[in-house]
């Protein structure tokens, strides 16, 4: 379960990122964040990571986010970043899969068994000993939510998942993220995968939540998403 | 500026390898040093070396137009790593671009490295900042804002910097070439071929650094090494301070140069190992006779020297006995080894392309 | 193609080439390099007339090409890199060194011409046995090796780290070039006005990148110590052979093999 009382991200200069966030989110849900550029949708996963200083509270499965128990935090998010590249810095991808595991006291032996597993169950067994700048953009991301996946975490954050995507790995995509059983927060403009992988939507402008609830209901308010600066998803489009 | 590890011997090659080694080691405990001191988390420097190490490399790949020639130049970035990451960090950033270049690129050589290192790492980063940057950017400067005062500092430094060690550099490729008893060319006319050339490609370089570091440093100042500083640090540094080093150093290099370049057509061995009919060996130290027998430190040094007497000291003795008389047997012997070469090549792309068609049919 | 997409390709060519399969890669990386060295050192070893002695050193690697697999050619468009400083210096030699060291017929051969092509052999040579440690040999297995050498973590883990951005960069540089002189039609470079922001901007943008490199870092448990040492093997087996050949190499350096070859072909 993921809690924020009134934080606060303010950056150096300029107006506070995010302002005075209230809510939670359930184990086991799929939340979609959603909101135009600079709504704050990155600096929302940048604070519960702890990556950002903030002010107000934030407790992931009661444990509150501070820096002595930042090891322990990071231990149950996997955060899938919105540019692979930055993601996957070691040669090939399996080395990659095992950073992670093996950074957390695993064994190189138990990781790489570990690493097969999550390239099984992705099916892309083939990308093991592949080097990361030799794969296409699609098979980048991929691999970077199996890096994550690798650590076995307990709750998934997806950053643009479905950017520089083509339709056939969007498709792939939001089958994977239906599959995977473990709590997700989606960040993303592409509100038809918000629609198919979330149940409950998030709605952000200028660092303030406008919106909290149904995917269906939001998504579908055509004047609450267009006063937001969004669009109605494809789909109700006509 | 790369240079071959065909310009250098063995013994050169050794102690270039030594000295950058020695460097290398001080830059890493220093910024070890440095981390343990920051309430950074003392791993962040490490990905930051590396995206601009590896930036730094790529940016060597743009053509820069120069005004009014219609030819072209490109930036080496020594310098410009330095005022991004400091000294310590610029210097090992260097070093495995130039790792990089020599093993993937074939520019410069595997025993050439630690040379090359030297070279261009070394006088860039240590040098350029110690000497140059960082005095000059911590100078008090009279000026109407102090936007104008950080652009007339920046491309102060970054001249002043490029071209220097760039001429430093330059410097050490024809020293190094000329004690690895590589070319006849005497050290004098070596040097008047080199340091003019070296000279219009630091001017350049230094014209492209400065715009560059200008633009990052109106855009975002915090990248900068010594940009904002305090007023303690900043009465540290003057302008006139640098430029007087700069001066001294080179009416004694360039003077001294000169005087053994013009005076004696024989050049560097001369100026190093004396001439004996005019009695300056003595005065020098540095002959190869005496200079063996009066310390412990040099006899130690032949001994090692004995032993490793298989790589000729050909700078000063004569190499073989007479090549006149064996020299047919030995054209004879080279043609056939260039026929045997050839014909290893051949058999060798023959059964590549058979094993390259059994792959195809299977 | 602008020069970034050009330097990507030679990279990604090289290390195409090193992920081939031959006897020669498969031999451990530190017993590959300790050939390499010797090779180097003692090629350039030679004396400046020695060309005759030095010509049975290209055997070395033309051999060992071909055990690799690897067509010779390959390492010598490398050539462009070295070859203009190693000429500047050896074209001045028949100007200076105009003793006459020999005759063949009528024409009288200098020392200042014997020494300037003995000295463009040993820069081909050299470069051929070095370009071949890189072109056989993977780029983690080299920082493993580094690693046995006890060169720093810190500055093997940069090697590699560099190493994984420079595609990427070079990918960026080529995409900026490439819109930049779309909109410049015959320019021959990056005009004054763009020299600071070019390269400025990707600056920014790159420590940027480093910034999120270094969270994805810390997110990942990243605490200073970075893996990468993997098991090798055939390493008795590979010790072996690289001796006897540094031992071959030796007797090329002590005996002047090409000149007994050539005169056996005399008599």
């Amino acid at each position: 379960m993921i809690v924020f009382e009134n934080v606060t991200v303010a950056y150096d200069r300029g107006a506070p990122a995010l302002h005075s966030l209230d809510f939670e989110i359930k184990d086991g849900a799929a939340v979609g964040i959603i909101g135009a550029n600079g709504a704050g949708k990155t600096t929302l996963f940048k604070a519960l990571t702890g990556l950002l200083p903030f002010e107000g509270r934030i407790t992931v499965n009661s444990v509150e986010v501070a820096k002595k128990n930042l090891p322990g935090i990071r231990k149950m998010l996997g955060y899938v970043m919105q540019n692979s590249d930055n993601q996957m810095f070691m040669p090939k991808v399996s080395d990659d899969m095992i950073f992670g595991p093996v950074n957390y006291g695993m064994s190189r032996e138990e990781a790489g068994k570990r690493a097969d597993e999550v390239l099984g169950k992705l099916n892309i067994s083939y990308l093991r000993d592949r080097y990361n700048h030799k794969i296409s953009g699609g098979e980048k991301r991929l691999a970077a939510i199996a890096t994550v996946l690798a650590m076995e975490p307990e709750i998934l954050l997806f950053d643009e998942p479905s950017s520089a995507l083509d339709p056939k790995n969007r498709r792939m995509l939001i089958n994977i993220l239906n599959s995977l059983g473990e709590t997700k927060l989606i960040a993303s403009h592409d509100l038809d995968l918000v629609l198919d992988t979330c149940r409950e939507v998030m709605l952000l402008n200028e660092g303030r939540l406008c919106a909290f609830g149904s995917a269906k209901e939001i998504l579908t308010d055509k004047a609450l998403l267009e006063a937001n600066g969004l669009e109605l998803p494809l789909r109700y489009q006509n | 500026m790369h240079m071959a590890d065909a310009l250098l011997s063995p013994q050169v090659a050794g102690v270039m390898y030594a000295a950058s080694a020695v460097t290398a080691g001080i830059s890493i405990y220093k910024l070890k040093k440095e981390e343990k001191l920051s309430e950074e988390p003392n791993y962040k420097k490490l990905p930051t070396m590396a995206v601009m190490a590896a930036l730094v490399f790529a940016g060597q790949m743009i053509n820069y137009a120069i005004p009014g020639t219609g030819s072209s130049g490109h930036l080496c970035g020594g310098m410009m790593l330095t005022a991004l990451l400091g000294p310590y960090a610029g210097f090992l950033s260097m070093i495995v671009i130039l790792t990089i270049q020599c093993l993937f690129f074939a520019d410069g050589g595997l025993l050439a490295l630690g040379a090359n290192i030297w070279n261009m790492a070394f006088y860039g980063c240590f040098v350029g900042y110690f000497l140059i940057y960082r005095p000059i950017m911590r100078s008090k400067m009279m000026s109407s804002s102090v936007k104008s005062a950080n652009r007339v500092k920046i491309i102060l430094a970054s001249m002043l910097g490029c071209v220097i060690t760039l001429q430093l550099g330059a410097f050490s490729v024809v020293l190094e070439t000329s004690l690895s008893g590589i070319t006849e060319l005497p050290f004098g006319s070596f040097l008047m071929l080199m340091q003019p050339i070296h000279l219009a490609v630091g001017a350049v370089e230094g014209l492209i650094t400065s715009a560059i570091l200008i633009f990052v440093c109106e855009a975002r100042p915090s990248l900068l090494k010594d940009i904002n500083i305090t007023d303690e640090q900043r009465s540290k540094g003057s302008v006139k301070a640098v430029l007087i080093t700069i001066a001294a150093v080179a009416l004694i290099v360039g003077g001294g140069v000169s005087l053994l370049a013009s005076g004696n057509p024989d050049g560097l061995e001369w100026a190093l190992f004396g001439n004996s009919e005019s009695g300056y060996s003595e005065n020098m130290g540095l002959d190869e006779e005496n200079f063996g027998v009066e310390s412990k430190a040099a006899e130690r040094a032949e001994k090692i020297q004995n032993k490793t007497s298989f790589f000729p000291d050909y700078a000063f003795s004569s190499d073989s006995e007479n090549p006149a008389g064996t020299s047919v047997s030995g054209i004879v012997g080279s043609v056939m080894v260039a026929i045997a070469a050839a014909a290893v090549c051949f058999a060798g792309g023959f059964f590549r392309k058979r094993a390259a068609k059994k792959k195809k049919s299977n | 193609m602008n020069k970034a997409e050009k330097a990507s390709r030679e990279l990604a060519g090289a290390e195409n080439l090193a992920h081939g399969d031959s006897f020669i890669h498969r031999m451990s990386p530190l017993s590959k390099l300790a050939v390499t060295v010797t090779y180097i050192a003692v090629t350039v070893s030679f004396g400046k007339y020695d060309f005759s002695a030095l010509a049975v050193m290209a055997l070395f690697p033309v051999i060992a090409y071909q055990l690799a697999l690897i067509p010779v050619f390959t390492c010598f468009r490398k050539l462009r890199m070295i070859l203009p400083l190693v000429c500047a210096v050896g074209l001045f030699n028949p100007v200076f060194d105009r003793e006459i060291l020999f005759t063949v017929g009528s024409l009288r051969i200098s020392g200042g011409v014997v020494s300037m092509i003995t000295l463009m052999m040993k820069g081909v040579f050299s470069l051929m046995a070095s370009f071949l440690l890189a072109a056989t040999t993977k780029i983690e297995d080299i920082c493993a090796s580094l690693r046995k050498l006890h060169i720093p973590k810190m500055l093997v883990s940069l090697l590699l780290l560099t190493f994984r951005y420079i595609s990427v960069m070079l990918d960026e540089v080529s995409v900026m070039s490439c819109a930049y002189s779309l909109r410049s039609p015959g320019s021959r470079g990056v005009a004054v006005g763009a020299w600071g922001s070019f390269l400025g901007q990707l600056i920014l943008r790159s420590s940027d990148r480093a910034n999120e490199l270094y969270e994805s870092m810390v997110l990942r448990g990243f605490n200073g110590e970075f893996e990468y040492t993997r098991p090798q093997s055939g390493g008795a087996v590979s010790w072996l052979i690289s001796a006897a050949v540094i031992a071959l190499i030796f007797t090329a350096r002590f005996f002047n093999l090409t000149e007994a070859l050539g005169s056996l072909i005399g008599r």
